[in-house]
């Protein structure tokens, strides 16, 4: 059952779905009305803000991925694959090397390092079917 | 054999549709989701939900190995692939076939011959099926005027190397036949660099029929009636009855025999659906293609037999024979669907995405709602607007024209514009009630005289 969510969350995922979808399909504009909540989102050649002029405006804001002082940085999975290997919690890393390999079908896809770093953290086993987004590994940047 | 976990790889309502439909044979369920699909009804209803990627249905939906894999990886041994998408790609079900997951639809060698046209012509042609009357190759005036006088004005020259309406025209008799030749022969050279014309027999107001078939694979195939799928708007049917009170039984009884020769013809396994052009000034149907998948408007047929369709599909996927024999399936009464869509159709359609804040459907008997919407659900912008259908079943076409029409004015949505109320209007017209419709009235007729009024 899905219990009631937080409108201010959901006015957020809104605007991010929004928000591709100008960017997928190349509009100038979108204006959203639904209920209490309008999302307004333009390229920088579309129209003006409507909801400006002085109305009281909600400003809604759009929460970052990682906050601004978080240590790590989480690798996610490009898209389904099972994980067929990964590197251990401690592993040193330099850019681009090899830091887990995954598996579609026959195919495999190696995941490089695109920060140099220490391995933290492994969100995810061997031989696990990993879905679009899960996260696989930690890596706390070198300073 | 018989599937124990099926894969569901599509969305939206189909995805729900099957979900229901495998949970009644108790069989588990795992169903693919974009990353815009995670709060659908599919897949909360689902066992599992697996995320093939990001909303770009080309990154998710689309992609037949991350498909498969999910399906694999997640230990099931069915993949049904909904209507859509995937469904018509043979790579889907060989993929299938080499990870040992049952495909549940045909097999992909006959997906491929019935998805070229010229293939499919030729094997409807080898089955006896009416084809559209018309000639290859017209070379001449004096071919035209021949071919045309043989086949019947009006009649249709094509340019065969080209498409997309260039080098199109009528002709209504032999004088315009041969001036004909010469006008779109020369429009044919212009931009195809090849003068050679085809012709056609041109329909000017068509209907679009098709019947619903079922077949085992070995040879049996039964039908489950025709559907009439003549409302339609830039070739996307908008509203499809069963059966088509249009056709005379004899004919009725033809056209589902042909249909039914053409699927034997190939051994087709599983579920399809063979279309026709229907000429009503002629009597005639002619042949225009199978789609080798469930269609969107499988639930009128499922109402006048009582059947259910998205299960046999499973059944036989896992192996099984057909249920039923032809003179088990029983036809009764009529139905209608509408398809919902989000759009304005006050403002040439537009797509129009957005949450749904209040989703009151109607109920009662011989009222179904083959819908994955709630109140509060959001009706995401990367896919086909499609909301729901809504479908109702009476005793005679009167009849169900009357509680269709009762079961839209107590559906209540909010939060975005829907095409309900363009279907009230449609229902309510004369035409529509006479049932004098052809698959161009939607837009030589009935929007015409809705834009007027709405000025």
């Amino acid at each position: 059952m899905i219990g009631k969510r937080d409108p201010a969350q959901v006015a957020i995922d809104d605007a991010r779905a929004l928000l591709q979808a100008l960017m997928i399909h190349g509009w100038r504009e979108i204006h959203v009305r639904t209920g209490d909540t309008k999302i307004f989102i333009a390229q920088e050649n579309g129209a003006a803000n409507p909801m400006r002029n002085g109305s009281a405006s909600t400003l809604v804001g759009v929460s970052s991925p990682a906050a601004a002082n978080e240590q790590v940085i989480v690798v996610t999975a490009p898209h389904v694959a099972t994980l067929e290997s990964v590197v251990a919690v401690g592993t040193r890393l330099a850019v681009g090397e090899s830091i887990a390999t995954l598996r579609v079908l026959d195919d495999l896809h190696p995941l490089a390092a695109t920060v140099a770093g220490t391995v933290v953290r492994v969100d995810a086993a061997q031989g696990q079917l990993l879905d679009y987004k899960a996260a696989i590994l930690a890596i706390a940047p070198d300073a | 054999m018989a599937i124990k976990r099926l894969f569901i790889a599509n969305r939206g309502e189909i995805a729900l549709r099957i979900v229901r439909a495998a949970q009644a044979l108790n069989i588990e369920t795992v169903v693919a989701i974009s990353d815009a699909d995670r709060d659908s009804a599919a897949a909360r209803l689902a066992d599992r939900a697996v995320v093939l990627g990001p909303a770009s249905a080309s990154k998710s939906y689309l992609d037949p190995k991350l498909v498969v894999h999910a399906a694999q990886a997640s230990g099931c041994d069915g993949l049904h692939p909904g209507y859509g998408f995937l469904s018509e790609r043979a790579v889907l079900p060989r993929l299938c076939k080499e990870h040992g997951i049952a495909f549940v639809g045909p097999e992909a060698d006959v997906i491929d011959a019935l998805g070229d046209k010229l293939r499919a012509r030729a094997m409807a042609s080898a089955a006896g099926v009416p084809l559209v009357p018309g000639s290859e190759c017209i070379a001449s005036a004096g071919d035209a005027r021949r071919e045309g006088d043989r086949i019947g004005y009006p009649v249709l020259l094509k340019a065969s190397a080209g498409g997309g309406g260039r080098g199109m025209v009528i002709a209504h008799n032999g004088d315009d036949a041969e001036a004909g030749f010469h006008r779109a022969s020369a429009e044919a050279v212009a931009a195809f660099g090849d003068g050679t014309l085809f012709m056609e027999r041109f329909v000017p107001q068509a209907r679009h029929v098709e019947v619903q078939l079922m077949g085992d694979g070995k040879g049996k195939v039964i039908h489950f009636g025709e559907r009439d799928c003549s409302v339609q708007r830039r070739y996307q049917k908008l509203i499809e009855e069963a059966p088509c009170a249009a056709m005379p039984d004899h004919l009725r009884a033809q056209l589902h025999q042909s249909a039914v020769d053409l699927a034997a013809s190939v051994n087709y396994r599983n579920a399809g659906t063979a279309e026709f052009l229907y000429d009503v000034q002629r009597q005639e149907f002619y042949f225009i293609e199978v789609n080798a998948r469930i269609q969107v408007e499988h639930p009128v047929s499922e109402m006048i037999s009582g059947f259910d369709l998205v299960q046999e599909q499973i059944r036989i996927a896992g192996g099984a024979d057909l249920s039923l024999s032809q003179d088990q399936v029983v036809l009764s009464g009529h139905a209608i669907e509408c398809r919902i869509n989000a759009e304005d159709s006050t403002r040439d359609f537009l797509p129009s995405p957005g949450r749904i804040s209040r989703w009151k459907p109607p109920g009662g008997e011989g009222i179904r709602l083959d819908s994955h919407m709630s109140e509060g659900a959001m009706i995401p912008p990367f896919y086909d607007s499609m909301v729901g259908k809504l479908i109702v079943h009476a005793p005679t076409r009167g009849e169900a024209i009357a509680r269709l029409a009762a079961a839209i004015d107590d559906f209540v949505v909010q939060g975005v514009p829907t095409t309900l109320p363009l279907h009230r209007a449609i229902i309510d017209h004369p035409d529509f009630v006479a049932n004098r419709i052809h698959t161009r009235w939607l837009e030589q007729v009935f929007l015409p005289e809705l834009a007027a009024r709405q000025q």
